[in-house]
């Protein structure tokens, strides 16, 4: 039964002008150690592309990852296109080291999943796997 | 007596204690000398930090070029003793502020330079007739910087500071819009060469092992990256013969990072001297001595700081920045203490500035050059770090030079796994760091002041002023000077006098910057996932 376990599809982003890579393709990683079926979109992405490779991939997830403080802006306008272009199902998570003040607004756009430095790669996977879960395959 | 084997973080295996024996080998005359002779190894100026100190010089920037002037008036008050300009992310990948790519991170990590007029703005009052500079970019802003200066009547013969243009630094960053290694070289060189003529006690290039190594490198590995790089550059000049060899390095600068492990930071620093005396006398056989001075601003290493308990980082930048002033730095930047939470708040840039006035006049460490000169265990160290960044030299050469590493894809490969090693050895335990793997608070013990850019308003002020600007500007002169640069790009003619030339006459950065990658096409990033 395991073996036809559907694979989680997880579209890795990085918006903006950003060139911290790293924690992106360290994601990227442990995304796919973990069992999913990882697609990177690389850097330089404006919400725009983000959100049309991600309704084109029909991925379950969109991980975004940026080191610069305009993670507000972006990811909650990507959570807001997704919503506007009827994929409001497809889950939003979010790396980086994001302000505490930012955190609130990030959460009530939609961006379920907030991540800094030093967390344990597991909180962030199981709460991919629970979202996904529920709001894409609806399971449970 | 045998304890448990220790090594240094690169791996060197670390003797319980160290004797005459080990240094037994070591002649005095040939490999150590006294500061300011050759092969430069206990320093680079026969008076060191008696006849002056470090300089000062911290990289910095924000929002606008209004507020970062603000900015380094306060730090000259504070007695910074030289400038550092950091652009921010965008214009660093060479787009201007009204492009739709960079609606939101206008001023972040650094403040915009789109125009002259942002250079003007960014320096006015700075006494930089007096004062070096240091920008961190590849060319275009130090044209910009070059033609204020003029303006101001400063004599560009006797102006001081120095310019990025570094390789590995850039293609590690891996930043968008950017040209491949041929075509950086390429303008580095020009520039390089260009600087000779017109401002030759302008540092053109500042080899900067600093990124590499934050991200997992070695203390000889970052050594050997640094100096594959200085060679290739040298080698292009070589082939294109074009300006005298010893012209062409005169000016050469370095940067490199000042990590944990203390004394093999020091060795490091005075390894690299003996190394760069050695590439420049010996393999060119460049005979001005004054072409072999290594001369080297250091910087706190950034991941080394931590998120958890940052007040942590103060006492690393400090150790830090003592292992820079022990080696020997020209230029030292104390990192803020926040550096792994937020750009730096007024407190810690104050307390980083501060950090490098106490060595520098309460510790005594500046009363003597090169203090731990003659350490069994240091000079040790020194002789062993040089030996293995030959052979690491040797390693990068044989794949065809640095820029040639780069275009395969071995850098980047390198890049990648490094991280990972470092994180792993964090996750177990052998590497320790305290407050984060060992003696962890289960909830952080306090929170530090957070400071926040302003993207939003940045973005609305710097895309006016742009619009205005290439309103007023001479558009014939302009249109003019833009083609005679397309057409030098296309060329192999040195592209700079063409760049100065545009920038004058109102010519943005993104602009510039086009017309230079154009040529070539943005590099890709080099290897898959």
């Amino acid at each position: 039964m395991d073996k036809d376990k559907r694979k989680i599809r997880i579209l890795v982003a990085k918006p903006g002008t950003d060139s911290h890579y790293k924690g992106a393709e360290l994601l990227c990683q442990i995304l796919r150690n973990a069992g999913m079926e990882v697609i990177y979109t690389g850097r330089y992405q404006t919400s725009e592309m983000i959100v049309n490779a991600a309704i084109a991939e029909d991925v379950d997830v969109v991980a975004l990852s940026s080191l610069a403080w305009s993670q507000k802006a972006y990811y909650t306008e990507v959570a807001r296109m997704l919503k506007e272009r009827g994929a409001g199902d497809i889950c939003v998570v979010g790396g980086g080291i994001i302000a505490e003040s930012d955190k609130p607004a990030l959460l009530a756009a939609g961006v379920t999943g907030l991540y800094g430095p030093g967390t344990p790669y597991q909180e962030m996977i199981d709460h991919i796997v629970q979202r996904v879960k529920k709001d894409r395959w609806h399971e449970n | 007596m045998q304890t448990e084997q220790h090594f240094s973080a690169s791996g060197i295996p670390i003797k319980d204690i160290y004797t005459p024996e080990d240094t037994k080998d070591l002649d005095y005359d040939k490999d150590l000398g006294i500061a300011g002779e050759p092969p430069f190894t206990r320093g680079p100026y026969t008076t060191m930090y008696r006849g002056q100190v470090w300089t000062i010089r911290r990289l910095s920037g924000f929002n606008t070029p209004e507020e970062s002037n603000k900015l380094y008036r306060q730090e000259y008050e504070l007695g910074q003793t030289g400038f550092s300009v950091a652009p921010d992310i965008t214009t660093s990948v060479g787009v201007d502020a009204d492009d739709p790519m960079v609606e939101y991170e206008i001023g972040h990590s650094g403040l915009p330079l789109n125009s002259i007029e942002d250079v003007e703005t960014a320096f006015e009052g700075l006494p930089i007739d007096k004062v070096s500079t240091y920008l961190a970019e590849r060319g275009p802003i130090t044209a910009m910087y070059f033609a204020v200066a003029e303006k101001r009547g400063i004599d560009l013969k006797q102006l001081r500071g120095t310019t990025a243009g570094c390789m590995l630094s850039w293609a590690c960053l891996n930043i968008p819009l950017q040209p491949p290694p041929r075509g950086y070289l390429r303008y580095g060189v020009d520039f390089i060469e260009w600087c000779s003529e017109v401002a030759p006690r302008w540092n053109p290039i500042n080899h900067d092992s600093y990124n590499p190594r934050d991200l997992g490198l070695n203390a000889f590995e970052e050594l050997g990256l640094l100096f594959a790089a200085a060679i290739d550059f040298i080698e292009e000049e070589k082939r294109r013969g074009r300006v005298p060899l010893d012209r062409f390095v005169r000016r050469f600068s370095f940067n490199t990072a000042a990590h944990n492990d203390f004394f093999e930071e020091i060795a490091k620093i005075r390894a690299a001297r003996r190394i760069w005396y050695k590439i420049v006398t010996d393999r060119y056989g460049i005979q001005d001595p004054n072409c072999a001075k290594f001369r080297v601003h250091v910087q706190s290493s950034g991941s080394t700081h931590t998120a958890q308990e940052p007040y942590n980082n103060l006492i690393r930048i400090a150790y830090q920045t003592l292992a820079a002033v022990l080696g020997g730095a020209q230029s030292i930047h104390a990192n803020g203490y926040d550096e792994a939470v937020c750009l730096p708040t007024d407190q810690s840039m104050l307390l980083s500035i501060r950090t490098e006035q106490i060595a520098a006049l309460e510790t005594g460490v500046t009363n003597t050059i090169d203090p731990l000169g003659g350490s069994y265990y240091v000079e040790s160290l020194t002789n062993e770090l040089e030996e293995r960044t030959w052979e690491y030299i040797k390693m990068i050469e044989d794949m065809g030079g640095m820029a040639q590493a780069m275009q395969d894809g071995w850098y980047h490969r390198l890049l990648r796994e490094k991280p990972i090693e470092r994180q792993q050895k964090v996750d177990s335990g052998e590497i320790p760091i305290v407050g984060v793997n060992t003696f962890r608070f289960e909830k952080e013990p306090y929170k530090v002041p957070i400071f926040k850019p302003d993207p939003a308003t940045s973005r609305e002020i710097q895309a006016e002023k742009l619009r205005k600007f290439r309103e007023k500007r001479d558009k014939a002169k302009h249109a003019e000077a833009m083609k005679r640069l397309v057409e030098a790009c296309n060329s192999d003619e040195n592209v700079y006098p063409y760049v100065f030339e545009a920038v004058k006459v109102g010519a943005t950065f993104g602009e510039v910057s086009k017309a230079q990658v154009d040529v070539y096409g943005e590099w890709p990033y080099p290897i898959g996932l």
